[in-house]
Order: C-alpha cells, then structure tokens, then sequence
C-alpha cells in the first residue's frame, strides 16, 4: 500500500480518536464527580446527532451553529434527566449505589435508543455537510467534513482541558472528584457539581454526534458503538482520569483504522475491529480490573 | 410456602395444563416463549438479584447454548436430547470460566466485561457464516415432528417447572444464604467462612447453564438460531423483565418475565410505542420501587391464611 | 505464658501501599489464653496487621502460621474456618439480612453443621448478647452499640479459638461498652482468646493481659500492661507522633 493510504488512513484514525476522546472523557468526568459509570452516554450522542439535524431542517439553523444548539439541547436534557432519575445516588439511605447506577443509566440507554426509534424513525438520515468538498491525497481524498470533525473536536478537548486545569470552576470539579467531603467543607456543593459534571458530559458526547452525522449518517441505535468503545476507553486510560481517556481514545481509534485498513479480509475487517478493542478490554480488566492509568475505584459507600 | 398460597398456585398450573389443547395456536407460542424467558428472567436474577453479579452475557450463554445444541445435531447426527444436555454443559463450562475471569471485578467492571463478552460472541457469530450462516440464521433440527405446539408447551412447562425447583431448593438452603450474604458484603462474607470464589462461580456456572437450557429449547422450538439471541437488544428486555418484577426473587423475575413478554404482544399494534414504554416502567420502577413492581403483590399472596405473626427463622 | 499453644503467628511481616509503610518487619504471637490489647497511635499499621493475620490481606514478605501451619496465600475464609474470627473497624454486616441470618451465615460454613442445631446455637448466641429480642429485625436497621455486639456474635458462631476485634468499642455507649467487655471477660473465662484493638485506653487496661503497642508500622512495646505503661518508648511514640 502506498503512503498516501497510510496518510489518509492515519488521519482518519486520529479524527475517530477524537471523537472517542470527546465521548470518553465525558464519561470519565462523569464517573469521576458521580461515581457511576453511565451507560447510556452512546445514546447522548446519538441525541446529538439528531438535535443537530432537527435544528438544521426546522429551525433553520446553519450547520455550524446547530452544533451549539446540539450541544446546549443535550446538556440541557442531561441536566432534567439527572435530576429526575440520579438524585438518589447523593442520599444515604439508597444502598448499592454502584448497581442503581448501573442499572438506572443501562435503562436510561434502551429507553432513549428506542424512543428515537419512535420519534425520529428507523430510517437514517443524513444533515448537510459543514463545509461542502473534499481535500485531494494523492489519488486518495479526505473529506472536508472530516477535517471538520477533527478540528472541532481537537478544539474541544483542548477546551476541556484549560477548563479542568486554569479554571476555577474547573479545578473545583477536580476537587470534588478526589473527594466529596473535603470539597463540601471548603464550601463547595457536591450537587451542583454533578449536575454540572452530568451536563457537561452530555455536551461533549452530543458535540460528537453532531460532528459525526454528516459523515455517518443518523440512526437510533448509532450509539451502540461508541458506548462500548467508550467503556474500552476508560478502563484502558483509568476510571477517573480525563486524560488517560483522551489518550486512550486516541490510540484506540488510531489502532482501530488502520486495523480495518490493513486487515486481510475486507469483509470481516469492520466487524473484528470491534471485536478487537473488545478483546483488548477484556485482557486489560483481567489483569488490572482498575485500568491502566486509573485510581482505584472509589464506591459512593 | 403455607398451604393457601399453594393451592392457588397447584390449582392455577393444573387449570392451564389441562386446557392447554384448548389454546389458540399464537397465544401458545406466547406462552412457550413466556416460559422461555422465566428461566432466563429466574436465572439471571440469582446472578444479578442474590449475588449481586450484573452480568450482561446472560442471553449470549443462551445464544452459546442453542448454537452448541444446533451444531452438534447437524454434524454428528446426535439425537437432540443429546444436543440440549450439550447445549447446557457447554454454557455451564463457559459461565464457570466467566465467573473465575470476573472473581476480581464488581459493579461496572463486571458489566462491561460480560458486554464485551457478549458483543464478542455476537460478532463471531454473525461473522464466521460458514459454520453458522451467519445473519439469516442457522437452520435448526426441530424437536417434535407435530401439527401443533402442544408438545412443546408442555415441554416448556416441564423445563421451567425443573429450573425453578432446583433454582428453588438451592436458594432456600444454605447456599442461598451465601449467595446474599456476599452481595451484602463480600468481605464480611469470606471473614465469616464464606468460600467466596468457589460461589461466585458457581453461581455463574449454574446460572449459565439454565440460560444455555433455554437457548437450546429456544433453538429446537423455533427451528432457527440467530446471532441476535445473544445480543444487547434482547439483554435489555431480560433487565426490564426482571427489575420490574423484582429483581431479588425468583417468582417476581418469573412474573415479570410473563407479564413484559404478554404485554409486548397485546401491545403488538402499538409496535413502536412498546419498547420506550417498557423502558420507562423499567426507570419508574428503578426510581421509585426499586424491589420490584410484583414484590409487594407477592409478599401479600405469600401470606394468605396467616393467622398471626410467628417467629421462623424463614428465608424469603 | 511459654508452653501454651501457639495459636496464630505472625513473622517478619512487610506490607507496603504505594508510599506508605503499614508494617515493618512486625513478630505477633497469639498464645492460648491471651488477652491482648493493640493499641498505637492512627496509622500504625494495627489494623493492617489483622488483615493479614486473618487472610484478608497478603504481606509483601513474611510468613503467617495458624495453629502452626503456615498459610500464606489462604483465602480469609480458610482463616475462618481454622479458628480465627474478626470483627471490622467499621461495623460489616449483611444488612438487609436478619439478625440471626446474620448468624446463620458462619454457623453453616462449619463442616458437618446442621441447620437446627446452627439455629439453636444461634438463638443461644443471641441470649447470650441480650438480643434475643430483635432475631427478626434487619441487621442494618440496630443501633451501632447491638451492630458491634452482633459482629461479636457473628464471630462467635465461628466457635474461634482466637478472635481480632478492630475497634469494638469506637462510637459505642457507655453502658453497652460496659456490657461488652463483660461479656468479652466471660468469654476469656470460657477459654477463648482474644486481640483487642482500640483507642479507649480505659477499657483496653481492663481488660488487657498484655499489651502490644505499635507505632509506624513496627512493635515497640509487648509486655504486661503496668511494664508497658511506663515505657520511655511508649510515651514518646503517643506524645511525639
């Protein structure tokens, strides 16, 4: 294969990473501030995907704004569904709280894949392109939806980062993840934290949605996916550390591209590529069922 | 269980028995496949309700059960019998390796890895179409040569009948006891003399092999395996059958697994409607009755006919 | 008390987590008969040490010998069933569990039990404790001072030879502290070994046979309580820290 391959395919393996970065290290924050790990952070992203598309054909919104307008929307629904059905995890007379965590947000999941189903339908769709064309590698082309998604979501990460570390409010969140009762002495209230944890990872996974749907196009259950590998992400970057998953989703989206890229038998390429993430996840919990860079993981009890 | 309760529950079994030949044909494969779902609802609440094991690779055990059972016919010619006793030993190896994969992990992790396992499992299936032809299914031997499905409702009722006493037995004894006391507090539990490791697989292991018991009736019944059996779609409606009825009892998870499983064919007309709303009584029920919709029916219908409060030392 | 049996040991024990040093090259021997009070200061490593003395920790070196055979390596609940029970410095129960399940639990995994006569034991136990009354109740929903006495019971339906108790008075009322180191001196009376960890200096002295003070993770003092009390090296590890 000839380098322009190698190029195209690296490259498109660092903008999945991205995007797997972006979905993986809202998942870690919220692990971090909440505790739980949410399992239906795939189907925020889908959401995104879908807010996005509704703002554009509706609303009438121009393709770049209605990222925002995902974002906002999905953050906002986030904040509802937090408050509604994640309350009893910061009460102490709820025991267990890892498995209503688990269960909650694994229902949450089914419930939200399968209500789009019947408000958007089964079929998929496809938003517009942000930037309309394609950029020329040789005989080779990426396209500029791509560049896109890889420059917006870059941008973000980058964002979340300053956030955690030269802001206040971020470096108060930090905080509270390392320990809620030192956080609340010092004045800080846990609550208000998760929620904004909550939100904030739903932001960055609709952002990634929204991103993504020009590319991949909309379905219900597009979500699937990245749920899982977002799960192989932060075990492999460490529960609870924002950036062992950013790093994580990269390598694993780099790796994952260039599997399927050089894998022998096209047909079954895809496929395994997931299977392989899977694998490496199982090797990873069952030599260290706290992950690789994580700290160990902490239960609300 | 005291004598009034019981007799309701004799009479009832018998009454549907008996007035099986009597059924409409469709509502009989409801049923069949009602009872289906009551092992797997029963046996995946004494992993996740009793021990505490949230496993999400309980329908791909069915899946690696029927798969298993369906091959074995097709290429040895075994009679299927033979299969099914195959079926379940080999989901009863593969639950006990699970369970000794997983003795470190808890919570989350334990979902995350039994999802990749499942999806794993999923993946290989659907892609190794030679052996299992993949996506369109695996054609697979029926069990009875018959006009009706009589043959196999009664089958179903013995299957689920035999699931639930053994299910029942054990967790009435003192494994039972262990069982909880490592989902109460699993460091308690060893510092008590609990052999922690040895139940944990074996819960695994048993709970593993009921699965698999299904997944080959499944198989034999229908006439075809899918890759979709094991996979998280399906999963999700075991969860919403068992929580909702309540997770830490085994009638509940059977009530719930024959009410969601009726429900969702009265429901048939409202097709896309179903699903979120099974989804949304399966939150409602997280959030607000977390035993379970059917536990506080069943503690009062357990008690039928008691005078007064006596102190057993009861195991419920 | 040489010439009485040796019932747990511990020898040469290192454990380190991550920078922290918990124990240090730590000798513990339990004796038949002994009534021993650990104390030190927070951080000394006390409740590490019972950890690995009762199989729930592994040392990163040395050797743990129950009734004279080395078991290094064993699960907790081999410890168990060997004779060595523990109670937790924070109350372990099995909370939405009865009081006497939460007895019937250790009597079952006794080899050749049987269930009426675990039972029975079981309500004796109870008695024993002045809980008879509440066997029905849900452990989780008892007092903290009935918790600490029905991690005792727990304990004692092991029938151990030598029992670790974490903390057994920490949070607990005066009166029913007094009740249980009764019934923890009856007990001795009836043969069965103890190790008492605990900052209620009061109670540890009446009770305690010998005392065993350690500090950052090392023995410094092992002896009757009145040679230990005036020990330079004692004092200087409380005041110091």
């Amino acid at each position: 294969m000839s380098w322009d391959y190698l190029f195209v395919q690296a490259s498109n393996g660092l903008i999945i990473g991205i995007i797997y970065a972006m979905i993986a290290s809202g998942v870690t924050l919220i692990f971090s501030i909440l505790k739980i790990v949410n399992f239906a952070h795939g189907d925020l992203y889908m959401l995104g995907g879908y807010f996005a598309y509704y703002a554009i054909s509706l609303l009438q919104i121009p393709p770049f704004p209605a990222v925002l307008v995902a974002m906002c929307g999905v953050a906002l629904l986030g904040f509802i569904l937090e408050r509604l059905l994640l309350t009893p995890l910061y009460s102490d007379t709820t025991e267990r709280k890892d498995e209503y965590g688990l269960i909650v947000t694994f229902g949450l999941a089914f419930f939200l894949r399968n209500i789009a189903v019947l408000i958007f339908g089964p079929f998929p769709l496809r938003p517009p392109s942000f930037v309309a064309g394609v950029q020329n590698v040789g005989d080779l082309i990426i396209s500029n939806d791509r560049l896109v998604a890889g420059g917006v979501g870059a941008l973000m990460i980058l964002g979340l980062l300053y956030f955690m570390n030269h802001t206040i409010w971020g470096q108060a969140l930090d905080a509270v993840s390392q320990s809620r009762d030192s956080a609340a002495i010092v004045g800080i209230s846990p609550r208000r934290f998760n929620s904004a944890a909550f939100c904030i990872g739903a932001g960055l996974a609709a952002v990634g949605g929204a991103l993504v749907a020009p590319i991949y196009s909309l379905r219900p259950d597009m979500g699937v996916l990245p749920n899982i590998h977002a799960y192989v992400i932060v075990i492999l970057g460490g529960m609870g550390s924002v950036w062992g998953s950013i790093l994580a989703g990269l390598f694993i989206g780099e790796a994952e591209t260039l599997f399927t890229a050089y894998y022998p038998d096209f047909t079954r390429a895809a496929a395994y590529s997931n299977a392989f993430g899977l694998l490496i996840l199982m090797v990873v919990l069952i030599f260290r069922p706290q992950g690789l860079f994580g700290r160990r993981h902490l239960r609300m009890e | 269980m005291r004598p009034i309760p019981l007799a309701i529950v004799v009479l009832l079994t018998a009454t549907s028995l008996a007035t099986a030949p009597l059924y409409n044909s469709y509502w009989m494969h409801v049923a069949i496949i009602a009872m289906m779902f009551a092992i797997l609802a029963a046996s995946w609440s004494l992993l996740a309700g009793y021990v505490g094991l949230f496993s999400l690779g309980h329908m791909a055990m069915a899946s690696i059960g029927g798969y298993t059972s369906a091959l074995l016919v097709k290429w040895y010619g075994i009679p299927i019998p033979v299969g099914m006793v195959s079926g379940t030993v080999m989901t009863l190896a593969v639950g006990a390796g699970i369970g000794w994969i997983c003795l470190r992990m808890s919570g989350p992790y334990l979902a995350i890895f039994t999802l990749g396992f499942a999806e794993i499992i999923r993946i290989i299936l659907s892609s190794e179409d030679q052996v299992t032809n993949g996506m369109a299914g695996l054609r697979v031997t029926p069990l009875f040569d018959s006009a009706t499905r009589l043959p196999y409702f009664y089958l179903g009722f013995v299957f689920l009948a035999l699931s639930l006493l053994l299910m029942g037995l054990m967790v009435r004894s003192r494994w039972g006891l262990f069982l909880r006391a490592i989902r109460e507090d699993e460091q308690a539990a060893a510092a008590s003399g609990v052999a922690v490791a040895r139940f944990r697989i074996l819960a695994f292991a048993i709970a593993s092999a009921f699965a698999g018991l299904a997944g080959t009736f499944y198989g034999h019944y229908i006439g075809i395996m899918t890759p979709s059996v094991g996979g998280l779609d399906l999963m999700a409606v075991l969860v919403v059958m068992t929580v909702s009825g309540g997770i830490e009892r085994l009638p509940t998870a059977v009530g719930g697994a024959f009410v969601v499983e009726f429900l969702l064919e009265l429901l048939r007309e409202y097709a896309q409607w179903r699903l979120p709303i099974f989804g949304a009584i399966l939150l409602l029920t997280m959030r607000f009755a977390r035993n379970g919709l059917l536990t506080p029916f069943w503690l009062q219908f357990v008690r039928l006919g008691k005078v007064r409060d006596d102190a057993a030392p009861g195991i419920q | 008390m040489s010439g009485s049996a040796e019932l747990v040991r511990g020898a040469g024990l290192n454990k380190h987590y991550g920078g922290i040093v918990a124990n240090v090259d730590m000798d513990f021997t339990v004796e038949e008969g002994d009534l021993i009070g650990l104390i030190g200061p927070n951080g000394s490593g006390k409740t590490t040490l019972i950890n690995i003395l009762t199989g729930h920790l592994a040392p990163d070196s040395g050797e743990i010998f129950v009734g004279g055979q080395r078991t290094n390596g064993r699960p907790p609940h081999i410890y168990a069933a060997m004779g060595v029970a523990r109670s937790f410095q924070v109350t372990q129960l099995f909370g939405r569990m009865t009081v006497l399940e939460n007895l019937l639990v250790p009597g079952l995994t006794r080899r050749h039990s049987r269930r009426e006569a675990v039972v029975r034991h079981a309500r004796e136990t109870l008695e024993f404790l002045h809980m008879g009354h509440v066997e029905q109740l849900e452990a989780k929903n008892l007092s903290g001072g009935q918790q600490k006495l029905l991690e005792l019971g727990r304990c004692l339906m092991l029938e151990p030879s030598v029992l670790f108790l974490d903390e057994p008075f920490a949070g607990v009322h005066p009166t029913l502290r007094d009740e249980l180191i009764l019934r923890i001196q009856e007990l001795h009376q009836q043969g069965r070994t103890f190790v008492v960890v605990d900052h209620d200096m009061e109670s540890i002295l009446r009770l305690s046979r010998r005392l065993v003070v350690m500090a950052r993770g090392s023995k410094i003092a092992d002896g009757p309580p009145a040679e230990v009390q005036a020990n330079q090296a004692v004092l200087a590890a409380y005041v110091g820290l």
